[in-house]
């Protein structure tokens, strides 16, 4: 194995690059105290957690906001629609300009996840049966919300389920009793599945992340042909605004 | 299987006395949800029904579907709209607008199936709604604003500084939950609050409920906006089955944005036109496409996603003739400025569309103008810039100017100038019924046509017009073969339809006045009140009666809708049912039309549709010696006697009488409406 390999307990090693690179996703700004600190001078602790064997993949300029993907998530897992209780969200400002008008928040399934470092009982844990998946056992939350809080994403990936009573989280569709597909790491997630323009994708590396989420262009030539925007990563305006669009005023012309 | 798609309740408003009342859904879900739901309250409302729009009685519903916010495809968050219209002429008949966004789904969410609101309130207000609870809100700081910044300025006061990007706690306790949505609010602008006639309601960026002039009939009841904002759940009765149909939807007659089967033939700055077809996200424009990055951007639970939002945060949201407007301009940047303006100030696009070359080509006949017959001192000399545009619009929602005058809706300022005779004559003024501007040619696409003059405004159902006139029309214009043959156009449509006979969609000259176009006729408006408009499936992507993804061309439609509400719902009903239900609404309709004052001497189009015969080549399939092509359709005009005579057998195939135009016992009492028919007895109207 070399040098720059760490192994986990389940055998399976991610290197350092992106290990660290999962890490520098969280933010110097996010990241929580002692968490870090733990992180960084006890690896092996936390590096007792398994990576997680999937990962959701989103591009944030190809999401379209019709919220299909919040509404299939949460009716596969509670039977009942409730974007409230999705386990993904798109944040949007219709009145925004592209591309800082809406994004998909997804949890990262995190190598080192603050939300099941959080729980006090066990609830929040990795799960072997499900390909490592951060997940929570809804029968094992005592309903103190820690996890809620620990998540170091704005907004924060944890929920609490205020209509059946515990904290939830992405488990990439393992435990979904209302869809007639397998779900979980190895099977299919409600919302790439939904996603009428394929905004969301599956991945089984850690992706490099970026402050604001992994990077991500999922649109090709097809999308371009449509006279959307193709263009690479990063939410910096690469784009000149025409000078000629006379801004709109509530006040009388003159 | 338990009923889903409901949440319960509906939320009756008395902005008099600033009372509400719940009244349990169940008490209307034989009518479905949305237009039908609707009418049927303001049945039983609103008793005297000859009321003008800008009374106080006139009730206005905001209603939603058993679909909304549930994620049936294209069907999730569209509001439907009804009450007394201010808009058509003469008469401002019981109508209906409806609008995309979101805000039905998250009223569900926030409790309640629908909002019918009643009175006017003596100082401006808006309704808060958050989870249940609803208070009135004192709307003097509100009132003079646009509607971007109403909305704004009520996210800030419901959901405080909150970020976009961050969760909102609906209560203090853990026990509400929380949201990363801002409320969805529905507003009037300036426009609205001057109660003019061509006001439209906002919602989000450029959602608007136009037609009728429901903006207006908000300003009269000094109601700035109805905000919501939830953490509730909607129930569904078979999640499974509602999942395996968006999977299979998406696969099937889905657009395929990574590898798609049929791609448009042009890119760049060219036409979105080939997305009316395909499915294709960010086509609502269909002359233009982005000048500068974009996405695409969706209606809630939408699968087509046809409208983008730009990297100048100008008409965001737009689609169809609100991003057409003002194409005059030849700058696609003064275009889009001008259409955020028109949302801004909260005026219908629709009346304006071909309005403003209208008052035009009055100032160039030297009619309008600076010290002339029609005074106006606007810069028609500028005309065509965003300049003048932007004081025409700001004259309206002033009412300065001219504007004084189109307040009145652009037919009623016709009327006032001594103009409208002569105009709608000569089609100078190209509006064939109701004062509603022309939407496709009511000499040859009468599908369209029929259905507006027999109902209350201009239908705008697209299902069948995206495939007889803009699938010959955008092939040919495009330089590529046709998808497929006329031959096979007509069958598809008769087989989706459930019509049967093919000679439905012949377009010829004796095509359209022929009885196979009849049942056409009459299947448009029974699909339409049930599944469009009551059901709230979005007429941008339902019915699809054809497709250009599938191998056999086959569409959609029915299996898709009957499917989507047994698994919503929990029940199982035929799609000649659905049409029944459809039948039924429509014939409730009728009744009120007829207790307003609708006769059958009024239903005539307007003199040009029968004296002036069209010039440019309009595509259609036409039967001609019994072989099936697209035909162009020149020269044509509607025959009047022919068409009196078609109106005596529409009538007969409605179960009205042949003479008025009147619902009879016998044909309301077959669909369960002899309360109705005791009704119009009462008042002299009841059809023999
Ligand atoms: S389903 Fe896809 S396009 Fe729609 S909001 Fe979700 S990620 Fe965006
Ligand atoms: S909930 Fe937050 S902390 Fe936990 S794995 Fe997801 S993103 Fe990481
Ligand atoms: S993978 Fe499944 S649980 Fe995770 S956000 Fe998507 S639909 Fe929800």
């Amino acid at each position: 194995m070399a040098d720059n390999d760490i192994k986990t307990t389940e055998g399976q090693g991610y290197s350092r690059r992106q290990f660290f690179a999962g890490l520098g996703g969280v933010g110097v700004g996010a990241l929580l105290g002692g968490f870090v600190v733990k992180g960084f001078i006890v690896p092996e602790q936390v590096m007792a957690l398994p990576a997680s064997e999937g990962y959701l993949l989103v591009d944030t300029k190809k999401c379209a906001g019709c919220d299909t993907c919040m509404l299939t998530c949460s009716m596969v897992h509670h039977g009942r629609v409730n974007p409230a209780l999705s386990r993904i969200q798109v944040t949007k400002n219709p009145f925004g300009k592209f591309p800082y008008d809406m994004e998909q928040v997804q949890c990262r399934q995190c190598p080192a996840p603050a939300c099941v470092e959080a729980c006090p009982t066990g609830a929040n844990h990795v799960s072997e049966e499900n390909g490592n998946v951060r997940m929570v056992d809804e029968s094992k939350c005592v309903g103190c919300e820690r996890c809620v809080y620990a998540c170091p994403f704005t907004p924060s990936r944890m929920q609490w389920n205020h209509e059946d009573k515990h904290a939830q989280k992405c488990d990439l569709c393992a435990n979904t009793p209302y869809w007639n597909e397998e779900g979980g790491p190895g099977g299919k997630q409600a919302c790439i599945e939904s996603c009428p323009m394929r905004a969301i994708s599956y991945t089984t590396d850690v992706p490099v992340q970026q402050e604001w989420g992994y990077m991500a262009n999922l649109r090709n030539h097809h999308w371009g042909w449509l006279s959307l925007d193709t263009t690479d990563f990063g939410k910096e305006a690469d784009f000149e605004l025409p000078t000629n669009p006379v801004p709109p005023a509530a006040a009388p012309a003159e | 299987m338990a009923t889903g798609g409901y949440v319960g309740k509906i939320l009756y408003v008395n902005l008099t006395d600033k009372t509400t009342e719940e009244i349990p859904t169940s008490q209307y879900e034989e009518w479905g949800g949305g237009y039908g739901i609707g009418q049927a309250l303001f049945w039983d409302r609103v008793p005297d029904k000859t009321i003008d729009g800008f009374d106080p009685a006139n009730m206005v519903s905001f209603m939603t579907s058993p679909m909304c916010g549930t994620g049936a495809p294209s069907a999730t968050g569209r509001t439907e709209v009804t009450g007394i219209g201010i808009q058509q002429y003469p008469i401002g008949w019981f109508t209906r607008s409806n609008f995309g966004g979101r805000w039905s789904a998250m009223l569900k969410y926030a409790g309640y199936d629908g909002v019918a609101v009643q009175g006017a309130s003596d100082t401006p207000v808006w309704i808060n709604i958050v989870n249940g609870k609803v208070t009135f809100e004192d709307a003097t700081g509100l009132w003079g604003l646009d509607t971007h910044e109403t909305q704004e300025e009520i996210w800030k006061i419901v959901t405080g500084n909150v970020d976009f990007r961050d969760w909102w706690d609906a209560d203090s306790t853990r026990d509400s939950g929380r949201t990363t949505a801002k409320p969805a609010v529905v507003c009037i602008g300036p426009a609205g609050e001057a109660q003019t006639r061509n006001a439209c309601l906002l919602h989000d960026s450029g959602n608007g409920g136009g037609q009728g002039g429901f903006g207006g009939i908000l300003g009269a009841k000094n109601l700035k906006a109805i905000s919501c904002i939830g953490t509730g759940s909607v129930p569904v009765a078979d999640p499974a089955a509602l999942m395996d149909i968006r999977l299979e939807l998406k696969e099937v007659h889905g657009y395929n944005v990574d590898d798609p089967k049929v791609e448009q033939p042009l890119t760049g700055q060219g036409t979105s036109l080939f997305g009316i077809n395909t499915n294709q996200p960010g086509y609502a424009h269909l002359l233009w496409t982005a000048n500068q990055p974009a996405r695409p951007q969706g209606c809630m639970g939408c699968f087509k996603n046809c409208r983008m939002n730009f990297a100048s945060g100008l008409a965001n949201g737009d689609i169809c003739v609100e991003g057409l407007f003002w194409a005059a301009s030849g700058d696609l940047n003064e275009q889009m400025a001008a259409i955020t303006l028109l949302d801004r100030l909260g005026i219908n696009a629709y009346d304006l569309i071909n309005g403003h070359s209208y008052l035009h080509s009055l100032y160039k006949m030297g009619i309008l103008g600076p010290g002339k017959e029609i005074h106006s001192e606007l810069p028609w000399e500028e005309y065509a810039t965003y300049g003048f545009i932007e004081k025409l619009l700001h004259a309206i929602a002033d009412g300065t100017d001219i504007g004084a005058d189109l307040q009145d809706g652009v037919t009623r300022a016709a009327v006032k100038w001594g103009r409208y005779e002569e105009d709608i004559a000569s089609g100078l003024l190209n509006r064939p019924q109701w004062g509603f501007q022309e939407h496709y040619d009511p000499r040859l696409e009468v599908e369209w046509s029929y259905g507006s003059l027999f109902g209350d405004r201009d239908i705008n159902e697209h299902g069948v017009n995206w495939w007889v006139h803009w699938m010959p029309l955008v092939t040919a214009a495009l330089g590529v073969p046709a998808h497929f043959s006329a031959e096979r156009m007509v069958e598809l449509l008769a087989e989706a339809t459930g019509v049967g006979d093919p000679d439905g969609w012949d377009y010829s000259e004796e095509g359209i006045y022929a009885d196979p176009k009849l049942k056409a006729v009459a299947w448009h408006r029974h699909y339409g009140r049930f599944w469009l408009q009551s059901m709230l499936l979005c007429d941008w992507a339902w019915p699809q009666l054809a497709s250009v993804n599938t191998e056999d061309n086959k569409g959609a439609t029915p299996e898709y809708e009957i499917r989507m509400y047994k698994a919503v719902t929990g029940k199982d009903i035929t799609y000649e049912e659905s049409l029944e239900m459809g039948r039924r609404i429509w014939n409730l309709g009728r009744a009120i039309w007829t207790l307003q004052g609708r006769h059958r001497d009024m239903e005539v189009f307007s003199g040009y549709v029968y004296d002036v015969p069209t010039t440019a080549p309009y595509f259609l399939p036409v039967k001609e010696n019994g072989e099936w092509k697209y035909g162009i359709c020149l020269d044509r005009t509607l025959d009047r006697e022919k068409f009196e005579d078609t109106k005596t057998r529409f009538y007969a195939l409605e179960g009205w009488a042949t003479d008025s135009g009147w619902p009879t016992r016998a044909g309301l009492g077959e669909l369960g409406l002899d309360h109705v028919a005791d009704e119009l007895e009462k008042n002299g109207k009841l059809g023999a």
